[in-house]
């Protein structure tokens, strides 16, 4: 060992020699901080994109460069050069031009000197003026001079400077008029040129030199970095971050570097242009970027440009998760409360800005998520803010004992799919969590106690019709033909149903095995004579089409259900079943008293009673003694953002652990839950099974994800103006009676169409501008006095039960759709100038318009509506543009177009002028036509 | 085996257990303080750790962010308590033959100068801890969470690690037990430590025997009451503060059977069967008295003893009655959790009224 030195504890060299490699390893570690800092993952994102960028412009310039005409550039370059000689033979004079010029500028900057300055002292000498005059100093007068001294020097000089300047102008258009040959020159040449020295500038914007380089170095490249961050302030989207409301920042675009610009569809992620530009993130969308964001709609974190994983994506499949995993790295997000949508329930979002409409335009899936929950009545037990004004989703059962026996009751609360595989009801028992005997028996008494009880409640009905017995053959063509599959599918016609997939109405299934004969055809003849507020409309059926219908759904029947025999009440059970609910509050003993206190039927009424409650029947059947009672079921206002943990997965592992994978999961088998669980009778989950397909249940997880808790400022959201507020209304009424099974209102719906696809002018009319093509007043006598107007179609409009405020509703919401909202003066359109009248007719003749428009005119079957009832029904701004192209209003129509391209088809009358000949053809009608409004008997052939 | 050491993890059987092990460890010092048994245990210990660390429960835990210094730390501790153990084991077995402390032999008595054998090699140590905690935070990214959210409160919420211990402590006491009055008496009693322990024996060097209840004393409050409480709660407190064992899946909705009574409850309905008092502090008299008489009878009871007046002549009488208050206090904390576990013992003095739980 070395002798060290005294008072040392160590070798100072070896110290030395420690603190140099310690300084060493130091200076590496900062070096390592700040590549650490310096090296992100979205650079390399924006690198790749300037590369793609790059390729991209470089194609370009290669087609511009294509374009450009070789032969004519070179000719117009040799004319250059001959220009320039022109011009150079002009040199003297040029230049003694530019001497002046210099010699006017030099004038010209002078003066400005000049009058800037005297500019400021008739500044200064008006302040000490003024001042004088205020506190009247004696030197007022002196300053006064002074001023106007000044001010006229500022005056004199200004205009030299007006003549300078004019001056100027006028050299320079005298140089250029001694160059103009070659001004001419390059001027054509750059017109030619101009595109490929743009994007030759663009390319060179996508080098890596060393400018680039520097700019993007690393410590100095918070100056004027090339690659940076790329985000987008939403001031009208707040971030709730506790205590403060801060606008939101997507950053999603510093390496989805093309989302909205077009042409990088073909480019892999995240280069890939929007999918849907039109209608999201494009400039001209109506959701574009720099208003909407990103994260509005897609969710996750859009502040973070970490990585790829702390943005919270979230794969859409297993399969993606798996590429994602190998790729990216990615894992779940930790502490997100809401990560980003699966691609697929993108949708999902536009409740949050679009609230109380009917469906979204553009959101498929959405739309028929929401349009399942409708199907099944989920807000009847699930208050969901926005849905209160949807009618309950099964029928009346105040008067039940009248249409069904109770034998059949039981069998069909019990099991309603075993009845009617096509049944809307769900099931309650024989679930996986109730499946048990001893559940079972207790079941059994609960729906023997339900059918006593209702059968206690239910009213006396006594049908007004007898059953006569029809022909079921007829009766069969009829229910294909007047309309019933607008709201029904029916047993027998399965293709057909299933093509049109109605859902307002049952779909009519064993019929026979389940009603009343003379109930039946009562029903068919008057709907609402059983039940007041049914929206089943009359089809103004004839005795004979009921009873023929009749005995069609007569004919439907279900034997093997019929043979159901329900077990008999356990009286044991009915009675362990109530002492639980008596002793809810009170001790067994109390219980036991009061129950030893009720006879035997009371019991049961009472079980009767407490399972309705239980299983909350009364949510989508109006039963007595329930009104005003709250929705059984939790409320789904807010459930896309209830917190995961809220969840209970219970034992199923299988189920993905995500807020869909639980919704969907639920759906599909709502008892799941309870498997493995030890829970006692009255405990056991109730929501019963919808036996829903996987397309149902995953439209509607996407519906309820979209239910967040989220606020956006009012400034954020849609809103609806007036007007739209008007529609909305109309909406939901002919939403609640379901026009749109039958009619396209605007492109929406029109579901029974699907049965005329052959020939869509055999279906019901398609209202395209309805608001437009018909008068107010006739729209509302109308609906409540159908009449044929099309006597050719096999389908009926129905006689629909409107209130008052219901009808007008429908008839403003039309008006407003199309904004037309006065009146028609009819004493005005007619107003001949001469010989248009003449003209009119020998049109009317040249276009055959009777041929198809025959009622009143001839014998021929008509094949167009009559236009005698035209002058009360249509607006006459309408028939004009009807007439002028009726394809552009109605695709497919059979209304032949007579003027295309603005060509009329009769050149001589009225000199051939489409304006004229429509505007007389038009008066003709409404001169021709009846102010007497057509009642059902009305004869659809006559003049009136 | 899993099952059984999740089973043994339980602080009702481990706290026991590292009592025990405590009190073996202090007794056969001098076994423990040998190289041969620090070999001996790294032989044990590296493959026990291994094979925890394999089990896929506990491995989620170990590398959590903030769990890796309480790991480094628990294997300084480990470390240094042995060195310690070593150095006084050394110095002992000197002691006991005359030859005085190792520090103490001339050789080791020598003066160096305090620049550069001192202030270059902190210097050293200054450059090598920032060193390694920036590549620390390089490597393990440094967590910036979201800003907190009142309404989406972490489960578990979790102290920083060096407060793990007293987190710890909110099982058995109120909050402002826990939270104030002890964690105030901690800091006290740390501060006064020089004043009270006036044995001069043991400076700049490690020794037991000549100091036994300080090295008992400290070391039992330090690696029983703070270390082993730390590891609690890193390892074995999930969710909901519930415990876990160690290879155990930290499930959201783990529910254990818990319910708890106060002294007061214990004395009114299920020794005299009668009704609660209304008053407040006749309710209580039983907890008040025990408090009072824990704190305030028991130091002259053991200055009284013949140790206690072993003590008092060493130390003087204030010292005395300082220390043992301070002992008391910091022997509530093992008494309270003792209680707890064997009785279900909520509050020895449950005064909610005035916001005083004991």
């Amino acid at each position: 060992m070395k002798k060290l030195e005294p008072g040392m504890a160590y070798d100072t060299n070896k110290l030395n020699k420690l603190f140099a490699f310690l300084s060493v390893l130091f200076l590496m570690i900062t070096v390592w901080v700040f590549l650490d800092d310096y090296i992100r993952p979205w650079k390399a994102v924006q690198l790749e994109a300037m590369k793609i960028k790059k390729e991209m412009i470089q194609k370009k310039l290669d087609e511009a460069e294509k374009e450009i005409n070789k032969d004519k550039l070179s000719s117009l370059k040799g004319g250059l050069t001959d220009a320039e000689k022109i011009v150079s033979s002009r040199k003297k004079e040029i230049s003694k031009l530019e001497v002046e010029i210099t010699q006017n500028q030099k004038l010209l900057k002078a003066e400005t000197i000049l009058n800037g300055t005297l500019n400021s002292y008739v500044g200064g000498l008006t302040f000490k003026y003024e001042q004088a005059q205020l506190k009247n100093k004696s030197n007022k007068a002196v300053v006064f001079a002074d001023l106007k001294k000044n001010k006229k020097l500022f005056a004199e000089s200004k205009d030299r400077m007006k003549g300078y300047s004019f001056r100027a102008k006028e050299l320079f258009a005298k140089k250029q008029g001694l160059q103009k040959e070659v001004l001419d020159t390059d001027k054509k040449i750059k017109a030619m040129t101009i595109k490929t020295e743009l994007l030759g500038k663009a390319l060179a914007k996508t080098n890596v030199d060393p400018i680039f380089a520097l700019r993007n170095a690393p410590m100095i490249d918070y100056l004027d970095p090339t690659l940076k961050i790329q985000q987008i302030v939403l001031n009208n989207i707040k971030d709730d971050r506790y205590f403060q409301q801060v606008p939101r920042v997507d950053r999603c675009i510093t390496c989805h570097t093309f989302i909205s610009e077009a042409g990088y569809e073909d480019q892999p992620n995240p280069h890939k242009t929007h999918p849907n530009l039109d209608l999201m993130v494009g400039k001209d969308s109506p959701h574009p970027m720099k208003e909407t964001g990103c994260t509005v709609c897609h969710g996750g974190e859009g502040h973070r440009v970490n990585d790829f994983t702390s943005v919270a994506h979230w794969p859409q499949n297993e399969e993606q998760k798996k590429e994602w995993v190998k790729k990216y790295n990615w894992h779940e997000p930790h502490r997100i409360p809401s990560p980003m949508l699966k691609l697929q329930h993108t949708e999902a979002s536009c409740v949050k800005c679009h609230q109380g409409v009917e469906f979204i335009p553009g959101a498929t899936v959405l739309n028929e998520g929401r349009q399942n929950i409708e199907k099944y009545g989920c807000y009847g037990c699930h208050k969901i803010d926005g849905w209160e004004h949807k009618r309950m989703a099964g029928p009346s059962l105040k008067k039940i004992a009248s249409k069904v026996d109770k034998e059949f009751f039981k069998n069909w609360v019990w099991d309603p799919k075993s009845f009617n595989p096509h049944a809307m009801m769900p099931r309650f028992f024989g679930q996986s969590n109730n499946s048990e005997p001893k559940h079972m028996v207790k079941n059994i008494a609960e729906v023997n106690a339900i059918a006593e009880f209702i059968w206690e409640k239910s009213k006396a009905y006594k049908p007004f019709m007898k059953y006569t017995g029809g022909d079921s053959t007829r009766g069969k063509e009829l229910t294909g033909q007047v309309g019933c599959l607008g709201c029904h599918g029916v047993q027998g016609m399965e293709e057909v149903s299933e093509k049109i997939g109605a859902y307002a109405g049952p779909y009519l299934y064993g019929t026979g095995s389940k009603v009343d004969p003379d109930w039946l055809v009562s029903w068919l003849k008057k709907p609402n004579h059983y039940q007041e507020d049914t929206i089943m409309p009359s089809l103004r059926l004839t005795d004979r089409e009921a009873n023929d219908i009749a005995s069609y759904l007569l004919s439907l029947k279900n034997k093997k259900f019929e043979g159901y025999k329900f077990e008999p009440m356990d009286e044991k059970s009915r009675d362990q079943i109530l002492m639980a609910y008596l002793s809810a509050f009170d001790t067994e003993k109390v219980a036991g008293a009061k129950l030893a206190k009720m006879s035997d039927r009371e019991r049961t009424l009472e079980l009767g009673y407490r399972s309705v409650g239980k299983y909350g029947c009364y949510s989508c059947h109006n039963i007595d003694g329930f009104e005003g009672r709250g929705p059984i079921g939790p409320e789904l206002t807010k459930e896309g953002s209830k917190p995961l943990t809220q969840f209970g997965f219970g034992l199923q592992k299988q189920v993905e652990h995500t807020r869909d994978g639980w919704i969907k999961a639920h759906l599909l088998d709502p008892r799941r839950w309870d498997i493995g669980i030890d829970k006692p009778f009255q405990d056991l989950t109730r929501m019963p099974n919808f036996y829903l397909t996987d397309r149902e249940a995953e439209t509607m997880t996407l519906a309820i994800l979209g239910q967040v808790d989220e606020k956006i400022p009012l400034k954020g959201v849609k809103r609806l103006n007036s007007s739209e507020q008007i529609v909305e209304k109309g909406m939901k009424v002919i939403n609640k009676f379901n026009c749109i099974g039958c009619h396209q209102v605007d492109g929406y719906r029109g579901d029974i169409l699907a049965q005329y696809d052959e020939d869509l002018n055999e279906g019901p009319p398609r209202l395209v501008g309805e608001g437009h093509r018909v008068q107010l007043d006739w729209f509302h006598y109308f609906l409540d006095n159908v009449y044929p107007v099309r006597p050719w179609l096999k389908i009926r409009m129905p006689s629909y039960n409107l209130t008052d405020e219901e009808r007008n509703t429908i008839v403003t919401m039309f008006q407003y759709k199309a904004d037309q909202k006065a009146l028609v003066d009819r004493s005005k359109i007619v107003d001949w100038k001469p010989g248009e009248k003449d003209a009119a007719w020998k049109l009317w003749d040249e276009m055959a318009c009777a041929s198809c428009h025959s009622a009143g005119f001839n014998n021929d079957d008509p094949q167009a509506p009559n236009l005698y009832f035209a002058r009360r029904r249509l607006r006459p701004s309408w028939v004009k543009k009807w007439l002028l192209d009726p394809q552009a209003i109605l695709p497919g129509t059979l209304m032949p177009n007579f003027w295309t391209d603005g060509e009329s088809t009769s050149p001589d009358i009225l000199g051939g002028d489409p304006d004229r000949q429509i505007d007389a053809l038009t008066k003709l009608m409404y001169d021709f036509g009846t102010e007497k409004l057509p009642t059902e008997n009305t004869k659809y052939w006559s003049k009136q | 085996m899993r099952e059984l050491i999740n089973w043994i993890a339980d602080p009702i059987r481990s706290f026991p257990i590292a009592c025990v092990l405590f009190f073996l460890m202090m007794k056969y010092y001098r076994i423990i303080g040998t190289k041969k048994f620090l070999y001996a245990s790294l032989v044990v210990v590296v493959p026990v750790t291994i094979w925890f660390a394999a089990d896929p429960n506990f491995f989620t835990i170990l590398i959590l962010p903030d769990n890796i210094p309480i790991i480094i730390l628990l294997v300084l501790v480990a470390f240094l308590t042995w060195l310690t153990i070593y150095k006084a084991a050394v110095n002992d077995a000197r002691i006991e033959k005359g030859l005085g402390p190792l520090e103490g032999t001339p050789e080791n008595r020598e003066k160096v100068w305090s620049w550069p054998n001192l202030v270059y090699t902190e210097l050293f140590m200054i450059i090598a801890a920032t060193s390694f905690l920036i590549v620390w935070a390089i490597l393990f990214k440094a967590p910036l969470e979201e800003p907190a959210n009142p309404t989406w409160a972490p489960n578990p919420a979790k102290a920083p690690w060096y407060f793990l211990g007293l987190q710890e402590m909110l099982v058995y006491f109120d909050p402002w037990m826990a939270g104030v009055v002890l964690p105030g008496v901690v800091v006290v009693g740390l501060i006064a430590i020089p004043y009270i322990d006036t044995n001069p024996k043991g400076n700049g060097y490690f020794t037991i025997a000549e100091r036994p209840v300080a090295m008992w004393g400290f070391l039992f409050g330090w690696l029983v009451l703070w270390i082993y409480l730390i590891i609690v709660g890193t390892f074995l407190r999930g969710p909901n503060w519930t415990f876990y064992g160690p290879f155990e899946y930290w499930d959201f909705h783990k529910v254990v059977a818990d319910y708890n009574v106060n002294l007061s409850e214990f004395m009114w309905i299920k020794w005299f069967n009668t009704a609660m008092p209304a008053n407040m502090f006749v309710r209580e008299i039983l907890g008040i008295i025990i408090s009072l008489g824990y704190i305030l009878v028991l130091p002259p009871l053991s200055g009284a003893t013949k140790y206690g007046k072993m003590m008092i002549e060493k130390v003087g009488t204030i010292r005395y009655y300082i220390f043992i208050v301070l002992l008391l206090l910091m022997m509530s904390l093992p008494i309270k959790m003792v209680l707890r576990w064997l009785f279900s013992l909520k509050y020895i003095v449950a005064l909610p009224e005035l916001e005083l739980n004991l």
